[in-house]
């Protein structure tokens, strides 16, 4: 009698697994106040249509949000049906196959694709002519400044080139570090992961460099001007010590972003949503200012196009429905919404001369042409194995493990024969 | 008492089916379906293709794996060594009787019984350099500068081999205890009325009768801190930049990056590493045995 | 004369040194989890509160709950599971002579030090196909097999301890096979069953590497792994959040160790120093 038990329980739970209503699974990582918007968003959703959306939160880290999608979609799992996806895997979950093509959505209830950013469509969410996802928004790398500070010692202007920011990042830090030890002057994401990536290729492409892929399909990233950009980005750290120990060990994104918003920071360097989260401090509010990144003299400034985009699941069985959130949250008002309250940059560029952003976020207007020029990293099937080649070489150089030649060097060998594997 | 010998083997065969089969579906087929997979090509977007043992020669020629294969074995050396001293010590504590003793023994379970996810997070805590409990008490006692315990190579090292202690110590005393109550006190009272010191009844009585449950507890642990995966992927993910990345991390690595082929490579290399450790442990006792 | 002084510090010291090492870092945690903030670590005041726990109860959206209960559900599955087949294979060895008698025991303690990663790939494949990923019997398979090597030496040692005597008494009266172990060596072991079902129990609450690649949200996802993830609901880690959710586990598991201590170390040793 007593062996039945655990028989019977382990059916039941076989049972009741297997028979899982049918509904709409929701998953998206972020920051906390976006997931908090997201509750609203699907709210509104399930208010306009009936469809009941079931939040499938993740973490903040991004390389944990692709991990839980991907081995979601390698084990061809009915859930999550519609999820964001960050602009650079894209490109590999295309080409694995486990996105649902969108043109025959697109054509069905006729979207026009031109209101969104066309570049953005045709670089990314496009695979084998396709179109794979929808941008949700669209990122690119900031100088955020505190104007107050700025002002204080006589400048008028945040900098503009590299040069300009060692000057006044050493004089101010000096200065408010008489009064208050943790401050700093310049502050950006360094630890190793793929927003290392984004830093790097800001600060190398405004030193005349980049992450190229030249005619043969080969990724280059040992040139001397990646050498210098990556030297300027350790001496930072080490030599002219305006940018603190951690980080290369800890900075992300939301460290950064508190570092500065505490009041410890004159110049920070991060994605468009922490503006929002600055003006609600009633301590910065009105004392920040945001602009391009500096550039080496000679040379232009550099933004990382980052993003987020929004797609459906091949193995979805709720494809009509996921379809009806993807219009959603792509829509007009939402976009705007998003701007508004969240300080996204939306997708589409019809938002952008809408009246009300005009005049609650004009900041937004004049980054729509930082947009439009952002860099992209490659986008390839195999690209995170590259960027983890990478990633690792530039935190070593920044830890001053290796020199940025050695660092760069060893990186352009792995990835040369990483993808070795990858030719057919 | 062999009544019907060939109905009795069909009986236990009955009775001992279940757990065959479980094991065979869940834990034999899949390493032979891994070491297969080990001999393919085995990417998401690419289509599979059998290439022997290319997989095996490109890791080989990677120094990423030959780093992880260091630092999991230097890990698994230090770690061992300390969780074993640590163990012997506490065990000879609980042995002797005095008050308190029952106390020591009841609390002795709780790092074992604190899941491994959640005493790294604890540990993370304690390592973390601005609100760390350790560096706090460096820092309040002047004993030292603080310490970037995650940040560097040489303190993630620490920090991943000190929390590991503190969670494995508790299994080795237990061994080693039961060890030690194995041996008779007459022994031990001999020795004293031969005047023998404290120290030279250890080392001459304790630790030989000591060593079957060594051993056993040496395997375990060994085999254990060769295939960590739980603490260091909590504690630091394999970083920082990859320093701290156990063989294990790496294939699980392989994984998540969709490349599944070198991924089984790697994970049929530490099986064969796990196995290797312990047949020469094996082999070791054997021969002090004869002895 | 000193050797007896010697062994008294030694004593002393080593207990205050266990005691400490043991219950430093939980101590910790509990402190922590009942802080609104560490400032104070930098000077700042002390703010002793409860609302951590509300916080993580009371959010849905952090499925604290719903990772507890699906480590629960699926750690006494297994459990229960593992006694009746390891119990089956023990009574089988300790009872037979059959060929595999020695060999099988040998097999299984092989098996138990099988790296977990060379078994995880293959089995994401073979779920990925049955369309197991993210439900229990996911997890639930492969922790039964996963476990039940050292539940089979476990009970291997308790049951070999009941003379055979008994089964022959009990087979001249005409039992069946069956009913002497369901209701001769089952209680007589009964010890050893609660051994053998707390060491699983606790080991599949412990298991990281199989969860966190078999599963993908909330529905199947057990304890280890939302501990794991956990990023709270505001800003940098919630250390606070984190500790209360720590604890919210470790206490229960705790309480249950320090009061069957008894059976988890027989258990351990028992299974341990036999091999």
């Amino acid at each position: 009698m007593r062996i039945l038990y655990p028989f019977i329980l382990s059916l039941l739970s076989f049972i009741t697994s297997c028979s899982r209503p049918r509904e709409l699974t929701f998953m998206v990582g972020g920051s906390p106040n976006e997931l908090l918007y997201w509750e609203k968003v699907i709210g509104e959703f399930h208010e306009k249509t009936g469809i009941n959306v079931k939040l499938i939160r993740q973490p903040t880290d991004t390389d944990q949000r692709r991990q839980g999608i991907v081995i979601a979609l390698r084990s061809k799992s009915r859930d999550p049906d519609v999820f964001l996806m960050d602009v650079v895997w894209v490109g590999a979950i295309a080409s694995s196959g486990w996105l649902e093509p969108l043109d025959s959505y697109i054509e069905r209830d006729n979207l026009d694709l031109n209101k969104f950013f066309s570049r953005v469509v045709d670089e990314v969410d496009r695979y084998r002519g396709n179109v794979m996802a929808l941008p949700v928004y669209v990122d690119g790398g900031l100088l955020y400044y505190r104007k107050d500070l700025l002002r204080k010692y006589g400048y008028t202007n945040p900098p503009e080139t590299w040069e300009e920011l060692l000057q006044i990042a050493k004089k101010v830090q000096a200065r408010e570090r008489q009064k208050n030890k943790n401050f700093w002057g310049f502050v950006w994401q360094g630890a190793m992961y793929e927003g290392l990536i984004c830093t790097f290729l800001e600060f190398s492409s405004s030193f005349g460099g980049g992450i190229a892929t030249d005619s043969t399909g080969r990724i280059v990233v040992n040139i001397p001007q990646n050498v210098e950009a990556l030297q300027f980005m350790q001496d930072l750290i080490h030599t002219y010590k305006i940018s603190p120990p951690n980080t290369y060990t800890e900075l992300k994104e939301e460290e950064v972003r508190l570092i500065f918003d505490e009041g410890n920071a004159l110049l920070e360097r991060n994605w468009p949503y922490a503006w929002g989260l600055h003006e609600k401090n009633p301590e910065l509010k009105n004392k920040v200012g945001i602009t391009k990144l500096p550039h080496k003299k000679g040379k232009r400034s550099a933004s990382t196009l980052g993003g987020w985009h929004i797609g459906i699941s091949r193995f979805s069985d709720v494809k009509n429905e996921a379809w009806e959130f993807v219009k959603f949250v792509t829509s007009y008002e939402k976009q705007r919404d998003f701007a508004l309250n969240l300080g996204w940059n939306p997708g589409r560029v019809d938002v952008y001369a809408d009246t009300v952003i005009e005049k609650t976020a004009p900041h937004l207007v004049l980054l729509k042409d930082v947009f439009e020029n952002a860099v992209a990293r490659p986008s390839l099937p195999y690209y995170s194995g590259v960027s983890q080649i990478l990633q690792k070489h530039l935190n070593s150089a920044l830890s001053l493990s290796e020199t940025p030649q050695e660092a760069l060097e060893k990186a352009q060998d792995e990835i040369d024969e990483f993808i070795k594997k990858y030719e057919d | 008492m062999k009544i019907k010998k060939n109905g009795e083997i069909r009986t236990a065969y009955f009775y001992i089916s279940p757990l065959l089969t479980i094991i065979l579906l869940f834990i034999l087929i899949p390493i032979v379906g891994t070491f297969i997979n080990s001999l393919y090509r085995d990417i998401t977007y690419l289509p599979s293709r059998f290439t022997g043992f290319t997989n095996y020669a490109d890791l080989i020629k990677l120094s990423d794996f030959w780093n992880s294969l260091k630092f999991t074995t230097l890990f698994t050396a230090v770690s061992v060594s300390l969780e074993t001293v640590l163990g012997i010590s506490f065990a000879l504590l609980l042995k002797e009787v005095f008050t308190g003793r029952s106390f020591l023994r009841t609390i002795l379970l709780i790092p074992w019984a604190i899941p491994t996810a959640i005493s790294a997070r604890l540990w993370q805590l304690m390592y973390n350099y601005n609100y760390g409990l350790l560096n706090y008490f460096l820092d309040v006692t002047h004993t030292g500068a603080k310490v970037n315990w995650l940040g560097t190579a040489h303190g993630a090292f620490w920090a991943i081999t000190i929390a590991d202690v503190w969670k494995t110590t508790p299994f080795m005393t237990l061994i080693l205890l039961a060890g030690l109550q194995t041996i008779p006190d007459e022994l031990y009272e001999q020795a004293m009325v031969d005047n023998a010191t404290m120290w030279k009844r250890f080392l001459y009585i304790t630790l030989p009768l000591l060593r079957p449950a060594l051993v056993v507890a040496l395997i375990f642990r060994t085999a254990d801190a060769l295939r960590i995966f739980d603490l260091v992927y909590v504690l630091t993910g394999g970083g920082p930049a990859g320093s701290t990345r156990t063989v294990s991390i790496l294939g699980f690595h392989y994984f998540i990056n969709g490349d599944f082929g070198t991924g089984s490579a790697v994970s049929i290399i530490i099986f064969l590493l796990v196995f290797i450790f312990s047949f020469l442990y094996i082999r070791a006792w054997r021969f002090k045995e004869t002895l | 004369m000193k050797e007896v002084y010697v062994k008294k510090i030694l004593i002393v010291v080593g207990t205050i040194f266990f005691t400490l090492f043991v219950l430093a870092p939980v101590i910790w945690m509990l402190f922590v989890s009942l802080t609104k903030d560490l400032g104070f670590l930098q000077g700042g005041g002390v703010n002793l509160t409860l609302s951590n726990y509300v916080n993580i109860i009371s959010n849905k959206n952090l499925h604290m709950l719903d990772y507890l209960k699906n480590s629960i559900i699926i750690s006494t599955t297994v459990s229960f599971l593992v006694i009746i087949i390891a119990g089956f294979g023990a009574y089988a060895i300790t009872r037979f002579n059959f060929p595999g008698k020695f060999t099988i025991p040998l097999m299984m303690l092989a098996i138990s030090i099988f790296p977990q990663i060379s078994i995880a790939g293959y089995l994401f494949k073979i779920e990925s196909n049955l369309r197991l990923i993210n439900t229990y019997p996911a997890l639930i398979f492969p922790y039964t097999a996963w476990t039940a090597p050292l539940a089979l030496w476990i009970l291997i040692s308790y049951f070999s301890q009941i003379p055979r005597e008994l089964d022959e008494a009990a087979l001249v009266d005409g039992a069946s096979r069956k009913n002497i172990l369901l209701k001769i060596i089952f209680p007589l072991s009964t010890p050893g069953l609660i051994s053998a079902f707390l060491i699983v129990f606790i080991a599949c609450i412990n298991e990281l590497l199989f969860a966190l690649l078999l599963t993908t949200d909330y529905r199947a996802q057990t304890i280890s792994v939302g501990i794991t993830l956990f990023q709270g609901l505001h800003g940098e880690i919630p250390w606070g959040e984190l500790m209360a959710s720590a604890s919210l586990v470790t206490v229960p598991l705790i309480i249950l160790t320090l009061f069957l201590q008894k059976y988890i170390i027989s258990g351990l040793t028992r299974g341990g120093v036999k091999g």
